[in-house]
């Protein structure tokens, strides 16, 4: 079977905007999460905190790509053009037939779309209306600007399901390249920040709201004080690459991806399933041909909810026991919805490169009716070869990812 | 409404909305050959101008302009 590997990383998030101020700034144990006055504007809405990106150079991508993009996929191409100068292939590999791209995210831009829709329901007219709003809000916005701004040629799978998006972008892009279907995959996600994405969880009880005026203290995944999640934005581009050519072009290799699975609790549509969650777990392991006990570091899904956290936490402890290192980095920048997979993704990277096993910020007292998982209440290091990285969305979809350190 | 001012708001849309640079803003100047515009532009060209001039111009409209002079001839035909 051909083997995927990582060669080159692009990463916008409230932590930084590059894989090594991303690493500093967990070590240092910073927070992405501001307090965001602004919101106050909407009425009976209660939550002020969201992880930002410090980015708005928006004049790096040119106009003509730019015009059709919100800054939901204007830094999800930042990062792609991050990635591809990393991983340095030539214009020739990134147009060929057998090079393709999987991104997707939660929403296309929340911006264009309240601008452009707001008008037309109130005013009942399509009249004044531009060409490249609907560009911008529709949902494979960022897979379809991507494609045409960098000349793909090759397929291009929009993975747009909501907290999944880019973990499964990166297990189709995976799957592409193992199974013969492509050579090379650019592949990530993106989400923009907008008092919609955090309003629509307040709506079902489920953001933070206790800690408006101290927001570095939350998210707080697992912790007896946790009161939800807190949204963010952020995007990321991770180039895979069949392992046999990118050694032989002498790529840098960050780490080869060993093991994927995507499956369906097939239950509620918003409330986790415990057993949803244990099933992709193992079916990840069973993909990459390991037992749990070779796993070094889990970083989890778990978005400070109370519901969601217990559920993982069970599932986790089914299929690891309480002997797995573990954290979920939400606490740090908070929830990037479409973006979280990929930069958790490049998280565990950083993990095995560093061997540092990134604490659980803002986890004092674990909660009682979680399991009795080992969390990370401060940083350690450790010499671990894989990492697992978990993520779950509306609807019952659950991704899991598996990521080893190539051998030298 | 003068020719000066439906020049000026033309020259301002072109600079500030499609990153034209200014001194290509010349009369004879093609929006497709060489101000790098396209047919998708030129729809969005008509809809901001018909916003800041309050004229009448209709998407049919793109498909008519090729040149600056061409189009600021369209515009005041219909001022």
């Amino acid at each position: 079977m051909r083997r995927v590997v990582i060669t080159g990383v692009g990463v916008l998030s409230p932590l930084g905007n590059d894989m090594q101020e991303l690493q500093e700034a967990l070590v240092a144990s910073k927070s992405g999460v501001v307090h965001v006055e602004s919101w106050s504007e909407y009425k009976d809405f209660n939550t002020r905190v969201c992880g930002l990106v410090n980015w708005d150079a928006y004049k790096e991508i040119p106009r003509k790509s730019r015009r059709s993009m919100g800054r939901v996929a204007i830094m999800a191409a930042k990062t792609m053009m991050d990635a591809v100068k990393d991983a340095g292939l030539s214009e020739e590999q990134i147009s060929n037939p057998r090079t393709g791209i999987s991104f997707g995210s939660t929403m296309g831009s929340d911006e264009a779309l309240f601008d452009s829709i707001g008008t037309i329901a109130k005013e009942k007219t399509f009249i004044g209306q531009n060409s490249m709003s609907f560009l911008q809000f529709m949902s494979h916005t960022v897979a379809a600007n991507i494609a045409a701004m960098f000349k793909i040629r090759g397929r291009n799978i929009p993975a747009c399901s909501a907290c999944t998006s880019s973990s499964m972008a990166i297990g189709i892009g995976y799957e592409s390249i193992k199974y013969g279907m492509s050579d090379v995959m650019f592949v990530g996600g993106s989400e923009e920040a907008h008092p919609y994405n955090a309003g629509i969880f307040e709506i079902m009880a489920a953001t933070s709201t206790r800690y408006n005026d101290t927001p570095e203290q939350t998210p707080r995944p697992f912790d007896t004080e946790r009161d939800g999640l807190v949204t963010a934005e952020g995007a990321g581009t991770l180039v895979l690459e069949e392992y046999e050519a990118a050694k032989a072009r002498g790529a840098k290799i960050y780490g080869e991806i060993i093991g994927y699975a995507t499956s369906c609790d097939g239950e509620h549509i918003t409330t986790p399933s415990s057993a949803g969650m244990e099933q992709v777990m193992r079916l990840a392991l069973d993909d990459a041909q390991i037992t749990p006990d070779k796993v070094g570091y889990i970083n989890a899904h778990a978005t400070s909810t109370p519901k969601g956290d217990i559920a993982e936490s069970h599932a986790t402890y089914a299929v690891f026991g309480d002997k797995t290192p573990i954290s979920s980095t939400k606490g740090y920048m908070g929830h990037l919805l479409g973006g979280c997979g990929v930069v958790e993704s490049i998280i565990g990277l950083i993990s095995l490169k560093t061997g540092l096993l990134p604490a659980n910020k803002n986890l004092v007292k674990v909660d009682e009716t979680c399991a009795p998982l080992d969390y990370l209440f401060e940083h350690r290091y450790g010499n671990h070869d894989i990492v697992m990285n978990n993520n779950f969305a509306f609807g019952g979809i659950n991704t899991s990812l598996i990521f080893k350190k190539i051998e030298e | 409404m003068t020719v000066e001012r439906v020049t000026a708001t033309l020259k301002e849309v072109l600079i500030e909305e499609f990153e034209v640079e200014e001194d290509e803003i010349v009369s004879g100047a093609n929006f497709f050959e060489d101000l790098d515009m396209d047919s998708l532009d030129a729809i969005d060209l008509i809809v901001m101008m018909d916003k800041k001039l309050g004229i009448d111009l209709k998407a049919e409209d793109a498909q008519k302009i090729r040149t600056i002079d061409e189009f600021i001839d369209l515009i005041m035909t219909r001022v």
